[in-house]
């Protein structure tokens, strides 16, 4: 078990517990059911930034990581990403509730749970029972980047440092 | 380990987390700080409702079972009901955005966790990882009602049966 990093596959068999955001379920309280999001499948073809919270609805992710992604998904989008994917280890149900609470509407921004922090686990990228704040670009099933923040402020794993090793 | 039922002494030593909401955490991106709620030393001179639900945010308990505790708070203030508290497995921020979600921005309705389960495991009461779904009225120290569903529906552990209780 190692840290990733750039040159790596992605592994194999990551799954992730999603909650697709519809058109019928916009409100927040209003629940779909989850089902199972087959990341190392859909990576394989995309360039994917994954970003990982420690917990959904908590100060620094909600009002300091998060908006940074949500505002520059345009910038996302020219430097060539499919998708942004935001993990914690709050189940679907919650990870989709966090999303509309944050008004994202689109499935250009997935919010997805890292059920049991089985993915996060992989790197021991964790923080006690939760997953660490982290962020990665993934092309095409290859690890282009990987930064896990050493300290409580978002230096490495924010949209900026992102955006720039794009 | 076993199972509250009326005429029960409420056990000592039970507490949850929860975020105290305030007016300037009101929004449902921001987030304060989870502190104690000492459930045993708070129900010992009132008469309190604890409504346990297997998660923040999902169906059942969103559509269902939370929102009828809401509609009829003044029916369960007339009946001498002094503190309504929610629980769940989901930490005290997720617990705290529910309340939100659902309107809820004061004390009328206490959205606080069971951590870890601990205090549904001592109960026998859990699923999975998650808290079952039941209902107990204490009055004074006293348990005085405590039903746990047995199927999937909303029935002895909602306001009605419990209002019928009281």
């Amino acid at each position: 078990m190692s840290d990733p990093k750039k040159g790596d596959s992605f592994p194999e068999g990551v799954t992730f517990g999603y909650v697709p955001f519809t058109a019928d379920k916009a409100s927040i309280n209003t629940c779909g059911l989850p089902t199972t999001y087959d990341a190392t499948k859909e990576f394989a073809d995309k360039k994917i930034v994954l970003v990982s919270t420690p917990g959904a609805f908590t100060g620094t992710c909600s009002e300091k990581h998060l908006p940074g992604y949500i505002e520059n998904v345009s910038k996302f989008k020219e430097k060539g990403v499919d998708k942004i994917v935001v993990i914690a280890y709050n189940d679907a149900f919650v990870m989709s509730a966090w999303g509309k609470a944050q008004g994202v509407q689109t499935d250009d921004i997935l919010f997805l749970s890292d059920t049991e922090t089985n993915f996060s686990k992989k790197f021991n990228w964790l923080k006690g029972e939760r997953t660490a704040r982290y962020a990665m670009i993934i092309e095409n099933g290859k690890i282009a980047y990987a930064e896990k923040e050493p300290a409580r402020e978002v230096t490495v794993s924010s949209a900026d440092a992102v955006l720039a090793a794009l | 380990m076993a199972a509250l039922k009326a005429g029960d002494s409420f056990p000592a030593d039970v507490s949850f987390l929860y975020v105290k909401p305030t007016p300037e955490t009101a929004e449902i991106t921001a987030c304060g700080m989870p502190t104690k709620y000492d459930a045993s030393a708070e129900f010992a001179n009132k008469k309190a409702v604890i409504v346990s639900v297997p998660g923040a945010f999902t169906p059942t308990c969103q559509n269902t079972h939370v929102p009828g505790y809401i509609n009829k708070l003044s029916e369960l203030k007339a009946k001498g009901v002094d503190q309504v508290v929610v629980i769940a497995f989901n930490d005290p921020f997720v617990q705290a955005a529910w309340g939100k979600a659902n309107g809820i921005k004061d004390e009328s309705i206490i959205f606080a966790t069971d951590n870890e389960a601990a205090f549904s495991k001592t109960l026998g009461w859990t699923l999975g990882p998650r808290t079952a779904r039941y209902a107990i009225v204490v009055d004074n120290g006293k348990v005085t009602y405590a039903e746990k569903e047995a199927g999937g529906d909303v029935g002895v552990s909602g306001v009605d049966a419990v209002l019928a209780a009281l």
